[in-house]
């Protein structure tokens, strides 16, 4: 029999910080931990970016030289030979290290490790220990990946120049072992993100406050819960695919080589199988975040919550029937590409239901333009200027002209690069009071907004023109004739550069010197979920007695009227 | 509410007077129901990859991860569930108070009583949860659903008042 235990149980862990960041089993602590590591992984990405936009502001090559890259453009231009192996390095990694290491862990092991678990009122993670691995097991791919980088690698230099999408036979003819590290890197980011995945889903199903039904989660509970499902069900197939390119460049098999039997094309269908649902991955908890900032800073509930969670599973279903979108000129039968094209117009439909939701929640509230507000107003502005590029790409025929040029570029870069980023700083800004008990000062937070909206569209915009000119994507020169558009775009660049390096000043320097003074909700009561009925930062162990329906039921309005 | 009464059964052969049964577990927010439609949904989907990759070598390379990572999940919610079969089983007899405990692992614990002695109590705070609910009798103290929530248990300790008054 379990006897009783009546004495006071006043005392608390304090953990040193090797046993607290090292060994830490806190989803708090671990949500943090990702959130730190994609920054600096992050910082290496954007990096790459500000060096290519450098490349590509003027035609010729002035920096990526084989006789050693530059910081500064040579005075004679023919003592630079241009090396295209740097550049396809660059390319590539930057895509791989925002796809699978900067985006996804900052938002599903960031923020969904932080906030999920509260939201819903569960103490921690259903399974502490696997999360503290799927997150070391992130560190170990993101070293692979920048090992990867630095090793032999195919042209008789270091790195694999392959795309991060690793087509063959490209990708199985490449020399060196650079290749090799990038597969596991990506294995090492697949079992990390699975494991996550069954850990949040296991937490959300079952560790629900008692008498919150699915439909009374918060929407970013729901979003990472979504993510996760998406996440079970692509990232097998990922792994699948890239395994058989293992096998075909180590032990001699043929899966994607014409010559033994295999087809390269086969690889695209795999991959893309993953890969249009990696993009929902990557912005489905985006939407969570936005979710909760414009309801909150509009002073009303979300508008239409059922349909916004409706929104979100269709889009993810929808997800795992469009592949093929990518590869119309990879050669399909008409009936294939008529049934991709309008399987991916369908997609407009939720996407809309949620971009709409989001106006008719502003619509008629007393709107507060406080920084969250308005990385989460860029977002939608900037996300629906990706989608309706994303309407016209859909179409196949279309397609055939777009297909690889900067038009492609600047759709992508518009809903995940803005998108998701955008969406990343309005959960920085939103939470920080949450995650710190810090307030980064509102002239900071808009100065960054201004600078990074106007950088981001000065950048992204003018690759909508490049691209109908022609100008295809992943070369290091271009004619003459694509100088004007290059430059601006390169400018643009710079500035969203500049604001990045302004942020990461701000963030220290907010983090180093202020108090944590802010209040458990500095916002308002529309701030309504239950991470707000705690202090800011949280203490690190969290409703190990469950909360009642009256901490997260709660209805703003309800208290205005009786006042 | 993760604990129920069983009103009024009748007395067993050779048993005084009229027995009463709570039986209390701890709270998991998926219901059978839902476990179900979760996997369903899931599998289906999971099925699409498969499908176009049916009748080659590849389809080993996609259904081996996939079906572990199915696998993975069904298994991990499986366990939560397990992690919440502790049960308490409380049987009030006019002459006998049983109250039994069954864990997943540990087995099965029992403590008995006379209903006249025993007293419960309410420790607001100093226990490992507030509201913490003990029962006294036959030179023991025992806890009584303390994975209940607060609220639970400030009613429980009404109703096993009562099922007490009603036994004796």
């Amino acid at each position: 029999m379990a006897d009783a235990a009546i004495h006071d149980h006043g005392h608390q862990d304090h953990p040193g910080f090797f046993t607290r960041w090292f060994m830490s089993t806190n989803h708090k602590d671990i949500g943090i931990l990702y959130l730190w590591v994609s920054g600096v992984a992050g910082f290496v990405a954007v990096a790459f970016t500000v060096y290519m936009r450098m490349e590509l502001m003027y035609p010729g090559v002035q920096y990526m030289c084989l006789e050693g890259a530059r910081l500064f453009p040579a005075a004679d231009p023919t003592t630079c030979t241009p090396n295209g192996h740097l550049w396809n390095i660059l390319i590539t990694y930057h895509g791989i290290l925002m796809m699978f290491f900067v985006v996804i862990p900052a938002l599903f092991g960031g923020f969904g490790n932080f906030l999920m678990p509260l939201q819903i009122g569960a103490p921690d993670m259903a399974f502490p220990r696997m999360n503290n691995l799927s997150f070391w097991l992130y560190v170990a791919g993101t070293s692979l990946g920048v090992a990867s980088m630095l090793a032999p690698g195919g042209d008789g230099q270091t790195g694999a120049g392959v795309g991060w999408v690793m087509y063959p036979p490209l990708s199985t003819s490449d020399g060196g072992m650079a290749m090799d590290l990038a597969i596991f890197a990506v294995h090492l980011s697949g079992a990390s993100s699975i494991l996550g995945a069954i850990n949040m889903i296991t937490t959300f199903l079952n560790m629900r406050a008692p008498g919150m039904t699915l439909f009374k989660v918060p929407l970013f509970a729901w979003s990472i819960f979504v993510t996760a499902w998406l996440i079970l069900l692509a990232l097998p197939v990922l792994a699948g695919a890239i395994t058989m390119l293992l096998t075909d460049r180590n032990f001699g098999t043929t899966f994607f080589q014409p010559s033994g039997g295999g087809d390269p094309v086969l690889y695209q269908h795999i991959l893309w199988f993953f890969g249009h649902p990696e993009v929902y991955i990557v912005i489905i908890p985006g939407f969570g975040i936005i979710s909760h900032v414009i309801a909150t800073f509009s002073r009303k509930p979300i508008f239409g919550y059922l349909p916004m969670v409706w929104a979100m599973i269709a889009i993810g279903a929808l997800g795992f029937v469009v592949w093929a979108h990518h590869m119309y000129t990879a050669g399909m039968s008409l009936t294939q590409q008529s049934y991709f094209m309008l399987a991916t117009m369908v997609i407009a439909v939720p996407t809309g239901v949620k971009i709409f939701s989001w106006i008719a929640t502003m619509w008629g509230g007393s709107v507060e333009f406080k920084t969250p507000m308005l990385w989460a107003m860029g977002f939608i502005f900037l996300f629906t200027v990706g989608g309706v590029t994303g309407i016209v790409l859909s179409q196949a025929a279309v397609d055939r002209v777009y297909h690889d040029t900067y038009y492609v570029v600047a759709h992508f870069h518009y809903v995940m690069s803005l998108g998701a980023v955008f969406a990343i700083f309005a959960g920085i800004y939103f939470y920080l009071p949450k995650l710190t008990g810090k307030m980064i000062p509102e002239w900071a937070g808009r100065t960054h907004f201004v600078l990074m909206f106007v950088g981001a569209n000065i950048t992204f915009f003018p690759q909508h023109f490049l691209g109908r000119q022609g100008m295809p994507r992943r070369y290091i020169d271009y004619p003459e004739a694509f100088a004007t558009w290059n430059y601006v775009s390169s400018i643009g660049a710079f500035i969203a550069f500049a604001s990045f390096l302004f942020f990461i000043v701000v963030l220290f320097w907010v983090l180093l010197t202020k108090p944590r003074t802010a209040p458990a909700n500095p916002w308002n009561e529309w701030a309504d979920t239950l991470e707000w009925t705690l202090p800011s930062p949280p203490p690190a162990h969290t409703f190990e007695v469950l909360p009642t329906r009256e901490q997260w039921d709660r209805h703003p309005h309800a208290d205005k009227t009786a006042h | 509410m993760p604990y129920a009464w069983a009103e009024g059964r009748d007395a067993a052969p050779g048993e005084p007077g009229a027995v009463r049964t709570l039986r209390l577990w701890p709270f998991r927010s998926l219901p059978p129901a839902g476990f179900a439609l979760f996997f369903a949904a899931t599998a289906a989907l999971a099925a699409l990859p498969l499908l176009l990759v049916l009748g080659t070598a590849v389809l080993w390379f996609v259904l081996v991860p996939m079906v572990a990572v199915v696998a993975g999940t069904w298994w991990a919610l499986r366990l939560t569930y397990r992690s919440a079969e502790v049960e308490e089983e409380l049987v009030v007899r006019p002459d006998r108070l049983t109250l039994t405990r069954r864990e997943r692992r540990g087995g099965e614990r029992r403590w008995e009583a006379n209903p006249h002695w025993v007293r419960a109590a309410l420790h607001p705070r100093g226990g490992p949860v507030p509201n913490y609910l003990t029962l006294s009798g036959a030179g023991r103290t025992v806890e009584i659903g303390a994975f209940l929530s607060e609220e639970e248990r400030v009613a429980l300790k009404a109703e096993i008042e009562d099922a007490l008054r009603r036994a004796r």
